[in-house]
Protein backbone atom coordinates (compact mmCIF):
# COMPACT_ATOMS: atom_id res chain seq x y z
CA UNK A 1 0.00 0.00 0.00
CA UNK A 2 1.64 3.44 -0.82
CA UNK A 3 0.91 6.72 0.61
CA UNK A 4 1.75 10.29 0.56
CA UNK A 5 3.41 12.84 2.65
CA UNK A 6 2.46 16.72 2.92
CA UNK A 7 5.58 19.34 2.87
CA UNK A 8 3.92 21.72 5.88
CA UNK A 9 7.87 23.92 5.71
CA UNK A 10 10.52 22.65 2.93
CA UNK A 11 13.80 24.99 4.44
CA UNK A 12 16.21 23.93 1.89
CA UNK A 13 15.29 20.27 1.22
CA UNK A 14 15.60 17.91 -1.74
CA UNK A 15 15.16 14.52 -2.79
CA UNK A 16 18.31 13.12 -3.48
CA UNK A 17 20.15 9.19 -3.54
CA UNK A 18 23.90 8.79 -3.35
CA UNK A 19 24.35 9.88 -6.64
CA UNK A 20 24.56 9.65 -10.63
CA UNK A 21 27.50 7.43 -11.01
CA UNK A 22 27.09 7.61 -14.66
CA UNK A 23 26.93 11.40 -15.26
CA UNK A 24 30.46 11.97 -15.49
CA UNK A 25 31.10 10.75 -18.21
CA UNK A 26 28.62 12.71 -19.85
CA UNK A 27 30.34 15.72 -18.53
CA UNK A 28 27.48 16.12 -15.29
CA UNK A 29 28.58 15.68 -11.64
CA UNK A 30 27.89 12.85 -9.59
CA UNK A 31 26.00 14.67 -6.93
CA UNK A 32 23.84 12.89 -4.34
CA UNK A 33 23.79 13.25 -0.58
CA UNK A 34 26.97 15.10 0.53
CA UNK A 35 27.01 12.75 3.72
CA UNK A 36 27.32 9.59 2.13
CA UNK A 37 27.29 7.63 5.51
CA UNK A 38 24.44 9.63 7.22
CA UNK A 39 22.56 8.91 3.98
CA UNK A 40 23.11 5.13 4.11
CA UNK A 41 22.25 5.01 8.03
CA UNK A 42 19.11 6.74 7.10
CA UNK A 43 18.25 4.09 4.44
CA UNK A 44 19.37 1.17 6.09
CA UNK A 45 17.18 2.46 9.70
CA UNK A 46 14.04 2.50 7.07
CA UNK A 47 14.88 -0.71 5.81
CA UNK A 48 15.56 0.72 2.40
CA UNK A 49 18.38 -0.18 -0.31
CA UNK A 50 20.91 2.26 0.34
CA UNK A 51 20.75 3.78 -2.90
CA UNK A 52 16.39 5.02 -2.75
CA UNK A 53 15.57 8.02 -2.77
CA UNK A 54 15.36 10.29 0.52
CA UNK A 55 15.41 13.82 1.47
CA UNK A 56 18.02 16.02 2.59
CA UNK A 57 17.85 18.62 4.24
CA UNK A 58 20.25 21.76 4.91
CA UNK A 59 20.34 23.88 7.73
CA UNK A 60 17.01 25.26 7.60
CA UNK A 61 13.95 23.87 9.94
CA UNK A 62 11.75 21.47 8.46
CA UNK A 63 8.38 19.92 8.53
CA UNK A 64 5.75 17.11 6.71
CA UNK A 65 2.79 15.61 7.62
CA UNK A 66 2.16 11.90 6.90
CA UNK A 67 -1.31 10.97 5.24
CA UNK A 68 -0.92 7.49 6.12
CA UNK A 69 0.89 5.02 8.71
CA UNK A 70 4.57 5.69 7.67
CA UNK A 71 8.08 4.60 9.33
CA UNK A 72 10.93 7.06 9.00
CA UNK A 73 14.48 7.84 9.82
CA UNK A 74 16.69 10.75 10.49
CA UNK A 75 20.16 10.77 10.53
CA UNK A 76 22.89 13.75 9.96
CA UNK A 77 23.54 16.61 11.76
CA UNK A 78 22.75 16.79 15.33
CA UNK A 79 19.01 18.69 15.55
CA UNK A 80 15.47 18.58 17.78
CA UNK A 81 13.03 15.88 15.92
CA UNK A 82 9.44 15.48 17.17
CA UNK A 83 6.52 13.52 15.74
CA UNK A 84 3.23 14.59 16.61
CA UNK A 85 4.76 16.58 19.12
CA UNK A 86 6.68 13.75 21.18
CA UNK A 87 10.68 13.89 21.19
CA UNK A 88 11.86 11.52 19.27
CA UNK A 89 15.37 9.90 18.43
CA UNK A 90 17.53 10.61 15.90
CA UNK A 91 19.63 6.99 14.46
CA UNK A 92 16.48 5.37 15.21
CA UNK A 93 13.58 3.70 13.37
CA UNK A 94 10.66 6.23 14.28
CA UNK A 95 6.63 5.16 13.83
CA UNK A 96 4.85 7.81 12.51
CA UNK A 97 0.83 7.64 12.11
CA UNK A 98 -1.65 9.04 9.73
CA UNK A 99 -2.24 12.09 10.50
CA UNK A 100 1.11 13.34 12.41
CA UNK A 101 3.52 16.04 11.74
CA UNK A 102 7.00 15.30 11.75
CA UNK A 103 9.07 18.66 12.88
CA UNK A 104 13.30 18.45 12.51
CA UNK A 105 14.62 22.25 13.97
CA UNK A 106 17.66 23.52 15.58
CA UNK A 107 20.20 22.11 13.12
CA UNK A 108 23.29 24.36 14.75
CA UNK A 109 26.35 21.97 14.70
CA UNK A 110 27.01 20.33 11.66
CA UNK A 111 25.01 21.47 8.22
CA UNK A 112 23.20 18.40 6.60
CA UNK A 113 20.21 16.04 7.92
CA UNK A 114 18.57 12.85 6.14
CA UNK A 115 15.32 11.85 6.37
CA UNK A 116 14.41 8.24 4.98
CA UNK A 117 10.79 6.72 4.57
CA UNK A 118 10.49 2.97 4.61
CA UNK A 119 9.48 2.26 1.29
CA UNK A 120 10.95 5.51 -0.29
CA UNK A 121 9.37 7.91 -1.75
CA UNK A 122 9.03 8.66 -5.97
CA UNK A 123 11.04 10.76 -7.75
CA UNK A 124 11.91 11.05 -11.45
CA UNK A 125 15.16 10.69 -12.55
CA UNK A 126 17.79 11.57 -15.08
CA UNK A 127 20.54 9.16 -16.18
CA UNK A 128 19.29 6.86 -13.28
CA UNK A 129 19.54 9.12 -10.62
CA UNK A 130 17.24 11.58 -8.76
CA UNK A 131 20.06 13.59 -7.33
CA UNK A 132 19.49 17.37 -8.27
CA UNK A 133 21.76 18.51 -10.55
CA UNK A 134 21.52 22.66 -10.69
CA UNK A 135 23.58 23.08 -13.50
CA UNK A 136 21.67 21.35 -15.61
CA UNK A 137 18.55 22.47 -13.82
CA UNK A 138 17.29 18.65 -12.49
CA UNK A 139 15.87 17.74 -9.01
CA UNK A 140 13.38 17.72 -7.02
CA UNK A 141 13.34 20.44 -4.90
CA UNK A 142 10.74 20.44 -1.99
CA UNK A 143 8.01 23.07 -1.76
CA UNK A 144 5.90 24.46 0.56
CA UNK A 145 2.35 22.13 -0.43
CA UNK A 146 4.84 19.43 -2.31
CA UNK A 147 3.20 15.93 -1.75
CA UNK A 148 5.64 12.90 -1.77
CA UNK A 149 4.20 9.79 -2.78
CA UNK A 150 5.56 6.81 -0.34
CA UNK A 151 6.04 3.58 -2.02
CA UNK A 152 4.50 1.16 1.05
CA UNK A 153 3.31 2.22 4.02
CA UNK A 154 3.58 0.74 7.69
CA UNK A 155 1.29 0.14 10.09
CA UNK A 156 2.17 1.89 13.84
CA UNK A 157 5.03 -0.01 15.45
CA UNK A 158 4.41 0.23 19.51
CA UNK A 159 6.48 -1.02 22.86
CA UNK A 160 3.16 -2.82 23.75
CA UNK A 161 4.29 -2.23 27.78
CA UNK A 162 5.88 0.53 28.37
CA UNK A 163 6.26 3.74 25.84
CA UNK A 164 9.68 3.03 25.40
CA UNK A 165 12.04 3.39 22.62
CA UNK A 166 11.82 0.61 20.47
CA UNK A 167 15.10 0.13 18.60
CA UNK A 168 18.44 0.60 20.18
CA UNK A 169 20.63 -0.10 17.60
CA UNK A 170 23.77 1.71 18.54
CA UNK A 171 25.41 2.89 15.45
CA UNK A 172 28.57 4.94 15.28
CA UNK A 173 27.45 8.68 14.87
CA UNK A 174 30.03 10.86 13.39
CA UNK A 175 31.42 13.79 15.34
CA UNK A 176 30.28 16.97 14.52
CA UNK A 177 32.11 20.27 16.30
CA UNK A 178 33.38 23.25 14.88
CA UNK A 179 36.71 22.12 14.36
CA UNK A 180 37.06 19.91 11.96
CA UNK A 181 39.67 17.50 10.79
CA UNK A 182 39.85 16.26 7.66
CA UNK A 183 41.92 13.62 6.20
CA UNK A 184 43.59 14.18 2.08
CA UNK A 185 46.10 11.98 0.27
CA UNK A 186 48.72 13.44 -1.96
CA UNK A 187 47.45 15.06 -5.12
CA UNK A 188 48.72 14.14 -8.75
CA UNK A 189 50.01 17.34 -8.94
CA UNK A 190 51.13 18.15 -5.88
CA UNK A 191 55.12 18.82 -6.78
CA UNK A 192 54.09 21.58 -8.27
CA UNK A 193 53.32 23.36 -4.98
CA UNK A 194 57.28 22.54 -3.71
CA UNK A 195 57.83 22.97 -0.47
CA UNK A 196 54.48 24.98 -0.25
CA UNK A 197 52.24 22.31 -0.10
CA UNK A 198 53.22 21.65 3.57
CA UNK A 199 51.12 24.94 4.67
CA UNK A 200 48.12 22.42 4.29
CA UNK A 201 48.88 20.64 7.05
CA UNK A 202 50.62 23.22 9.16
CA UNK A 203 47.59 26.12 8.80
CA UNK A 204 43.83 26.12 9.95
CA UNK A 205 41.47 27.32 7.14
CA UNK A 206 38.02 29.04 7.98
CA UNK A 207 34.79 27.51 6.11
CA UNK A 208 33.47 30.26 3.96
CA UNK A 209 29.90 31.48 3.66
CA UNK A 210 30.46 30.95 -0.47
CA UNK A 211 30.25 27.18 0.28
CA UNK A 212 28.11 25.04 -1.26
CA UNK A 213 27.65 21.52 -2.74
CA UNK A 214 30.08 21.68 -5.52
CA UNK A 215 32.68 22.68 -2.94
CA UNK A 216 33.75 24.14 -0.48
CA UNK A 217 35.82 27.91 0.20
CA UNK A 218 38.76 27.70 3.15
CA UNK A 219 40.36 31.15 4.25
CA UNK A 220 43.89 30.64 5.37
CA UNK A 221 47.85 30.28 4.65
CA UNK A 222 48.25 28.87 0.64
CA UNK A 223 50.33 26.72 -0.77
CA UNK A 224 51.51 28.15 -4.09
CA UNK A 225 51.92 26.79 -7.12
CA UNK A 226 55.21 26.84 -8.67
CA UNK A 227 54.96 26.50 -12.18
CA UNK A 228 52.84 28.76 -14.04
CA UNK A 229 52.30 26.66 -17.64
CA UNK A 230 48.75 26.15 -18.83
CA UNK A 231 46.88 23.03 -18.05
CA UNK A 232 44.84 21.60 -20.41
CA UNK A 233 41.27 20.64 -18.77
CA UNK A 234 41.15 17.42 -17.19
CA UNK A 235 38.53 15.25 -15.27
CA UNK A 236 38.96 15.95 -11.58
CA UNK A 237 37.77 13.90 -8.44
CA UNK A 238 35.48 14.70 -5.72
CA UNK A 239 37.66 15.95 -3.05
CA UNK A 240 40.04 17.18 -5.41
CA UNK A 241 42.18 20.07 -3.44
CA UNK A 242 42.87 23.34 -5.37
CA UNK A 243 44.25 26.84 -5.42
CA UNK A 244 42.57 28.68 -7.97
CA UNK A 245 43.18 32.10 -6.27
CA UNK A 246 44.96 34.23 -4.20
CA UNK A 247 42.39 34.73 -1.37
CA UNK A 248 41.12 30.96 -0.75
CA UNK A 249 41.41 27.38 -0.97
CA UNK A 250 38.75 25.67 -2.97
CA UNK A 251 37.66 21.78 -1.95
CA UNK A 252 35.44 20.22 -4.81
CA UNK A 253 32.47 18.47 -3.38
CA UNK A 254 29.89 16.18 -5.63
CA UNK A 255 28.79 18.97 -7.21
CA UNK A 256 31.47 19.70 -8.81
CA UNK A 257 32.25 20.27 -12.60
CA UNK A 258 33.84 17.17 -13.72
CA UNK A 259 36.92 19.08 -15.57
CA UNK A 260 39.35 21.41 -14.67
CA UNK A 261 42.59 23.07 -15.66
CA UNK A 262 43.90 23.70 -11.90
CA UNK A 263 46.47 21.76 -10.36
CA UNK A 264 45.24 19.04 -8.04
CA UNK A 265 47.15 19.72 -4.49
CA UNK A 266 45.36 17.25 -2.19
CA UNK A 267 42.34 14.69 -2.24
CA UNK A 268 40.24 14.57 0.36
CA UNK A 269 38.76 10.80 1.49
CA UNK A 270 35.75 9.59 1.42
CA UNK A 271 35.19 10.02 4.60
CA UNK A 272 36.84 13.12 4.94
CA UNK A 273 33.94 14.56 2.33
CA UNK A 274 31.31 13.21 5.01
CA UNK A 275 33.07 15.56 7.65
CA UNK A 276 33.48 18.47 5.15
CA UNK A 277 29.35 18.03 4.09
CA UNK A 278 28.67 19.10 7.55
CA UNK A 279 30.73 21.69 7.84
CA UNK A 280 29.49 25.10 8.49
CA UNK A 281 30.65 28.85 7.54
CA UNK A 282 33.01 29.58 10.41
CA UNK A 283 33.85 26.32 11.35
CA UNK A 284 37.50 25.57 11.64
CA UNK A 285 39.55 22.67 9.35
CA UNK A 286 42.69 21.18 9.40
CA UNK A 287 44.15 18.74 6.83
CA UNK A 288 45.46 15.47 8.16
CA UNK A 289 48.32 13.83 4.98
CA UNK A 290 47.06 10.18 4.83
CA UNK A 291 47.43 7.38 2.31
CA UNK A 292 45.13 5.82 -0.23
CA UNK A 293 45.78 2.42 1.72
CA UNK A 294 45.38 3.94 4.63
CA UNK A 295 42.21 6.15 3.75
CA UNK A 296 40.45 2.75 1.64
CA UNK A 297 40.65 0.79 5.79
CA UNK A 298 38.99 3.36 7.24
CA UNK A 299 36.53 4.05 4.58
CA UNK A 300 35.93 0.11 4.48
CA UNK A 301 35.61 0.23 8.34
CA UNK A 302 33.06 2.72 8.13
CA UNK A 303 30.80 0.30 5.52
CA UNK A 304 31.20 -2.58 7.43
CA UNK A 305 29.68 -1.06 10.37
CA UNK A 306 26.93 0.10 8.03
CA UNK A 307 26.40 -3.51 6.72
CA UNK A 308 26.44 -4.61 10.69
CA UNK A 309 23.22 -2.29 11.00
CA UNK A 310 21.40 -3.28 8.41
CA UNK A 311 22.02 -6.94 9.96
CA UNK A 312 20.18 -5.60 13.07
CA UNK A 313 17.80 -3.99 11.29
CA UNK A 314 16.44 -6.94 9.46
CA UNK A 315 16.30 -9.06 12.65
CA UNK A 316 14.61 -6.51 14.32
CA UNK A 317 12.26 -5.95 11.60
CA UNK A 318 11.49 -9.21 11.15
CA UNK A 319 10.53 -9.98 14.93
CA UNK A 320 8.45 -6.69 14.24
CA UNK A 321 7.00 -7.73 11.17
CA UNK A 322 7.69 -5.37 9.19
CA UNK A 323 7.26 -6.00 5.97
CA UNK A 324 11.11 -5.36 4.48
CA UNK A 325 11.87 -7.15 1.63
CA UNK A 326 15.22 -9.18 1.18
CA UNK A 327 17.58 -6.69 1.53
CA UNK A 328 21.24 -8.55 1.97
CA UNK A 329 24.38 -6.83 0.20
CA UNK A 330 26.79 -9.24 0.66
CA UNK A 331 30.42 -7.03 1.39
CA UNK A 332 32.68 -8.39 -1.08
CA UNK A 333 35.63 -10.08 -0.08
CA UNK A 334 38.11 -7.25 -0.53
CA UNK A 335 35.78 -5.61 2.26
CA UNK A 336 37.17 -7.68 4.78
CA UNK A 337 40.60 -7.86 4.44
CA UNK B 1 40.16 3.33 -36.91
CA UNK B 2 41.90 0.66 -36.81
CA UNK B 3 44.63 -1.14 -34.38
CA UNK B 4 45.73 1.26 -32.03
CA UNK B 5 49.09 1.02 -29.86
CA UNK B 6 48.39 2.87 -26.76
CA UNK B 7 50.82 6.03 -26.05
CA UNK B 8 53.34 5.38 -22.85
CA UNK B 9 51.36 6.39 -19.73
CA UNK B 10 51.55 7.45 -16.06
CA UNK B 11 49.44 6.72 -13.80
CA UNK B 12 48.74 8.84 -10.41
CA UNK B 13 46.81 8.43 -7.34
CA UNK B 14 44.13 10.82 -6.93
CA UNK B 15 42.29 9.95 -3.69
CA UNK B 16 40.91 6.82 -2.41
CA UNK B 17 38.53 6.35 -4.97
CA UNK B 18 39.60 7.72 -8.27
CA UNK B 19 43.23 7.34 -10.61
CA UNK B 20 44.46 9.81 -13.30
CA UNK B 21 46.11 8.01 -16.27
CA UNK B 22 48.10 10.11 -18.35
CA UNK B 23 49.15 9.93 -22.25
CA UNK B 24 53.01 10.84 -22.50
CA UNK B 25 53.32 10.49 -26.78
CA UNK B 26 54.69 13.16 -28.62
CA UNK B 27 51.54 13.37 -30.97
CA UNK B 28 48.31 14.98 -29.22
CA UNK B 29 46.22 13.05 -31.58
CA UNK B 30 47.78 9.61 -30.02
CA UNK B 31 47.43 10.82 -26.40
CA UNK B 32 43.37 11.50 -27.25
CA UNK B 33 43.00 8.34 -28.82
CA UNK B 34 44.94 6.32 -26.40
CA UNK B 35 42.39 7.82 -23.75
CA UNK B 36 39.03 7.65 -25.00
CA UNK B 37 40.02 3.78 -25.84
CA UNK B 38 41.21 3.47 -22.78
CA UNK B 39 37.35 4.62 -21.21
CA UNK B 40 35.80 2.99 -23.99
CA UNK B 41 37.19 -0.23 -23.14
CA UNK B 42 36.89 0.27 -18.55
CA UNK B 43 33.29 1.05 -19.42
CA UNK B 44 32.45 -1.86 -21.38
CA UNK B 45 34.91 -4.56 -19.23
CA UNK B 46 31.91 -4.93 -16.70
CA UNK B 47 34.50 -4.64 -14.01
CA UNK B 48 32.96 -4.42 -10.59
CA UNK B 49 33.30 -1.61 -8.58
CA UNK B 50 34.23 0.67 -11.35
CA UNK B 51 31.94 3.77 -11.68
CA UNK B 52 32.93 5.12 -14.85
CA UNK B 53 35.87 7.15 -16.85
CA UNK B 54 36.16 10.73 -17.94
CA UNK B 55 38.43 11.04 -20.86
CA UNK B 56 39.33 14.42 -22.02
CA UNK B 57 42.45 15.53 -23.71
CA UNK B 58 45.48 13.53 -22.81
CA UNK B 59 44.30 12.13 -19.46
CA UNK B 60 41.63 9.81 -18.42
CA UNK B 61 40.09 10.06 -14.33
CA UNK B 62 39.12 6.42 -13.72
CA UNK B 63 36.50 6.54 -11.03
CA UNK B 64 35.73 3.91 -8.81
CA UNK B 65 33.95 2.07 -5.40
CA UNK B 66 36.93 2.02 -2.97
CA UNK B 67 34.69 -0.56 -1.09
CA UNK B 68 34.31 -3.02 -4.23
CA UNK B 69 37.63 -2.62 -5.65
CA UNK B 70 41.25 -1.04 -4.44
CA UNK B 71 43.23 1.58 -6.24
CA UNK B 72 45.96 -0.79 -6.47
CA UNK B 73 43.38 -3.42 -8.51
CA UNK B 74 41.83 -0.83 -10.89
CA UNK B 75 45.33 -0.02 -11.26
CA UNK B 76 45.96 -3.59 -13.17
CA UNK B 77 42.67 -3.15 -14.72
CA UNK B 78 44.10 0.22 -16.74
CA UNK B 79 47.32 -1.25 -17.73
CA UNK B 80 45.25 -4.76 -18.74
CA UNK B 81 42.79 -2.11 -20.59
CA UNK B 82 46.16 -0.36 -22.15
CA UNK B 83 47.22 -3.86 -23.39
CA UNK B 84 43.61 -5.14 -24.86
CA UNK B 85 42.25 -1.89 -26.44
CA UNK B 86 44.48 -2.23 -29.21
CA UNK B 87 43.80 -5.24 -30.19
CA UNK B 88 39.91 -4.78 -30.55
CA UNK B 89 38.83 -3.33 -33.87
CA UNK B 90 37.79 0.21 -33.67
CA UNK B 91 34.42 0.48 -33.17
CA UNK B 92 34.09 4.59 -33.33
CA UNK B 93 31.34 5.36 -35.87
CA UNK B 94 32.14 7.96 -38.62
CA UNK B 95 31.87 11.52 -37.22
CA UNK B 96 28.50 13.96 -37.50
CA UNK B 97 28.93 17.23 -38.55
CA UNK B 98 27.49 20.14 -36.51
CA UNK B 99 26.71 23.35 -38.20
CA UNK B 100 26.48 25.65 -35.25
CA UNK B 101 24.86 29.65 -36.09
CA UNK B 102 27.09 32.23 -33.37
CA UNK B 103 26.07 36.08 -33.26
CA UNK B 104 29.81 37.71 -32.35
CA UNK B 105 30.52 40.30 -30.24
CA UNK B 106 28.27 42.51 -28.36
CA UNK B 107 26.11 41.28 -25.60
CA UNK B 108 26.28 38.01 -27.36
CA UNK B 109 30.18 38.02 -26.74
CA UNK B 110 31.01 40.69 -24.64
CA UNK B 111 34.72 39.40 -24.24
CA UNK B 112 35.35 39.13 -28.12
CA UNK B 113 37.05 42.61 -27.99
CA UNK B 114 39.39 41.77 -24.96
CA UNK B 115 40.59 38.74 -26.89
CA UNK B 116 40.85 40.74 -29.79
CA UNK B 117 43.31 43.79 -28.05
CA UNK B 118 45.53 40.64 -26.12
CA UNK B 119 45.72 38.93 -29.32
CA UNK B 120 47.02 42.05 -31.14
CA UNK B 121 44.11 41.84 -34.11
CA UNK B 122 41.20 42.96 -34.97
CA UNK B 123 37.58 41.77 -33.46
CA UNK B 124 36.67 40.90 -37.50
CA UNK B 125 40.10 38.58 -37.69
CA UNK B 126 39.84 36.57 -34.10
CA UNK B 127 36.04 35.95 -35.51
CA UNK B 128 37.75 34.98 -39.18
CA UNK B 129 40.00 32.51 -37.12
CA UNK B 130 37.20 30.84 -34.86
CA UNK B 131 35.01 30.36 -37.97
CA UNK B 132 37.09 28.63 -40.66
CA UNK B 133 38.64 26.42 -38.45
CA UNK B 134 36.87 22.81 -38.70
CA UNK B 135 36.82 21.68 -34.57
CA UNK B 136 36.71 17.61 -33.46
CA UNK B 137 34.61 17.53 -29.89
CA UNK B 138 37.61 15.98 -27.76
CA UNK B 139 35.61 15.35 -24.81
CA UNK B 140 32.44 16.09 -22.90
CA UNK B 141 33.28 18.60 -19.68
CA UNK B 142 31.89 20.82 -17.42
CA UNK B 143 29.56 22.38 -17.67
CA UNK B 144 26.99 19.78 -18.55
CA UNK B 145 28.61 18.07 -21.67
CA UNK B 146 30.41 21.19 -22.99
CA UNK B 147 32.07 20.05 -26.28
CA UNK B 148 35.81 20.71 -25.43
CA UNK B 149 37.61 21.27 -28.47
CA UNK B 150 40.99 22.21 -29.70
CA UNK B 151 40.58 26.15 -29.98
CA UNK B 152 41.10 28.55 -33.53
CA UNK B 153 44.73 29.18 -34.71
CA UNK B 154 45.07 32.39 -32.52
CA UNK B 155 48.89 34.27 -32.20
CA UNK B 156 48.76 33.38 -27.94
CA UNK B 157 47.00 31.11 -25.90
CA UNK B 158 43.70 33.11 -24.53
CA UNK B 159 44.19 34.12 -20.38
CA UNK B 160 41.40 33.11 -18.71
CA UNK B 161 39.20 36.51 -17.03
CA UNK B 162 40.58 37.15 -13.33
CA UNK B 163 37.37 37.60 -12.01
CA UNK B 164 35.22 34.50 -13.50
CA UNK B 165 31.64 35.60 -14.16
CA UNK B 166 28.86 34.25 -12.03
CA UNK B 167 26.60 33.12 -14.74
CA UNK B 168 27.28 32.86 -18.22
CA UNK B 169 24.19 32.45 -20.18
CA UNK B 170 23.49 29.03 -22.18
CA UNK B 171 25.11 28.99 -25.73
CA UNK B 172 27.81 30.87 -25.01
CA UNK B 173 30.59 30.41 -27.14
CA UNK B 174 34.01 30.76 -25.40
CA UNK B 175 38.28 30.23 -25.76
CA UNK B 176 40.60 30.16 -23.34
CA UNK B 177 44.16 28.62 -23.45
CA UNK B 178 44.37 26.84 -26.32
CA UNK B 179 40.90 25.43 -26.26
CA UNK B 180 37.41 26.48 -27.72
CA UNK B 181 33.74 25.14 -25.98
CA UNK B 182 30.41 25.95 -26.27
CA UNK B 183 27.92 26.00 -22.72
CA UNK B 184 25.36 23.96 -22.93
CA UNK B 185 23.55 25.44 -19.42
CA UNK B 186 24.02 28.72 -17.84
CA UNK B 187 26.86 28.24 -15.30
CA UNK B 188 29.77 30.44 -13.89
CA UNK B 189 32.40 30.21 -16.35
CA UNK B 190 35.98 32.00 -16.49
CA UNK B 191 36.73 31.34 -20.22
CA UNK B 192 36.15 34.21 -22.65
CA UNK B 193 32.85 34.88 -23.84
CA UNK B 194 33.02 36.12 -28.13
CA UNK B 195 29.71 34.95 -29.05
CA UNK B 196 26.10 32.85 -28.68
CA UNK B 197 24.41 30.58 -30.24
CA UNK B 198 20.83 30.92 -30.10
CA UNK B 199 20.57 26.84 -30.80
CA UNK B 200 19.40 24.70 -27.66
CA UNK B 201 21.92 22.23 -27.29
CA UNK B 202 21.27 20.47 -23.98
CA UNK B 203 17.86 18.87 -23.37
CA UNK B 204 17.85 16.26 -20.31
CA UNK B 205 14.20 15.19 -21.19
CA UNK B 206 16.49 12.67 -23.88
CA UNK B 207 19.19 10.82 -23.44
CA UNK B 208 22.38 11.47 -24.58
CA UNK B 209 21.56 15.16 -23.08
CA UNK B 210 23.99 16.38 -25.53
CA UNK B 211 23.75 15.64 -29.09
CA UNK B 212 27.60 15.39 -30.03
CA UNK B 213 29.88 12.83 -28.93
CA UNK B 214 33.90 12.47 -28.71
CA UNK B 215 35.12 12.49 -31.96
CA UNK B 216 32.16 14.69 -33.51
CA UNK B 217 32.77 17.62 -35.81
CA UNK B 218 31.44 21.35 -35.26
CA UNK B 219 31.89 24.15 -37.39
CA UNK B 220 30.86 27.56 -36.02
CA UNK B 221 29.05 30.00 -38.60
CA UNK B 222 28.52 33.42 -37.90
CA UNK B 223 25.10 35.07 -38.39
CA UNK B 224 23.62 38.85 -37.87
CA UNK B 225 22.26 39.85 -33.85
CA UNK B 226 19.09 40.32 -35.82
CA UNK B 227 19.15 36.81 -36.85
CA UNK B 228 19.42 35.32 -33.50
CA UNK B 229 15.36 35.31 -32.34
CA UNK B 230 14.70 33.10 -35.61
CA UNK B 231 16.91 29.96 -33.88
CA UNK B 232 15.64 30.55 -31.00
CA UNK B 233 13.89 27.39 -29.76
CA UNK B 234 15.65 24.75 -32.40
CA UNK B 235 18.23 22.02 -31.01
CA UNK B 236 21.54 21.57 -32.43
CA UNK B 237 21.50 18.64 -34.44
CA UNK B 238 23.96 17.03 -37.14
CA UNK B 239 23.75 17.35 -40.43
CA UNK B 240 21.85 14.78 -42.47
Amino acid sequence: MSGHILIQQPGNAVVTDLGRFRGPRFGLPVNGALDQYSARAANILAGNLDNDPLVEITALDFRMKAHSDILIAVTGAPLTLTVGGRPCSQWEPVSVRAGETVAIRGINRGLRAYLAVHGSVEAPTLLGSCAPDTVVGFGLQLKEGTTLLTRRSVGPVRQPYFDLPLFRLGLERPNMGQELMVDVTDGPDVAEFGDSAELLFTSEYAVSGRSNHIGLRLGGELPERTSNGEVLSRGVPVGAVEVPSREELLVLHRGRGVTAGYPVLAVVTSNGLDVLAQARPGDKVHFRKTTVAEATSAHRRSRAQLETLRESVNTVFGLLGIGCRPQWQDLPVAACS
Amino acid sequence: MSSLTAAPTEIYESGDSALRVVALAEASEDNWLTVHRLADWLESCGAEGLHGAVPTYDSVLVEFDPVLVSARQVRAFVKLGLLEMGRSAGSEATPREFDVPVVYGGDYGPDLEKVAEYQGISTEEVIRLHTEKTYTVRCLGAPAGSPMMDGPAFPKPVPRLKDPRLSVPAGAVAVAGRQAVIAPASAPGGWCVIGQTPLTVLNIRREPLVPYKPGDILRFRRIEAGEFDSYVGKELEPRP
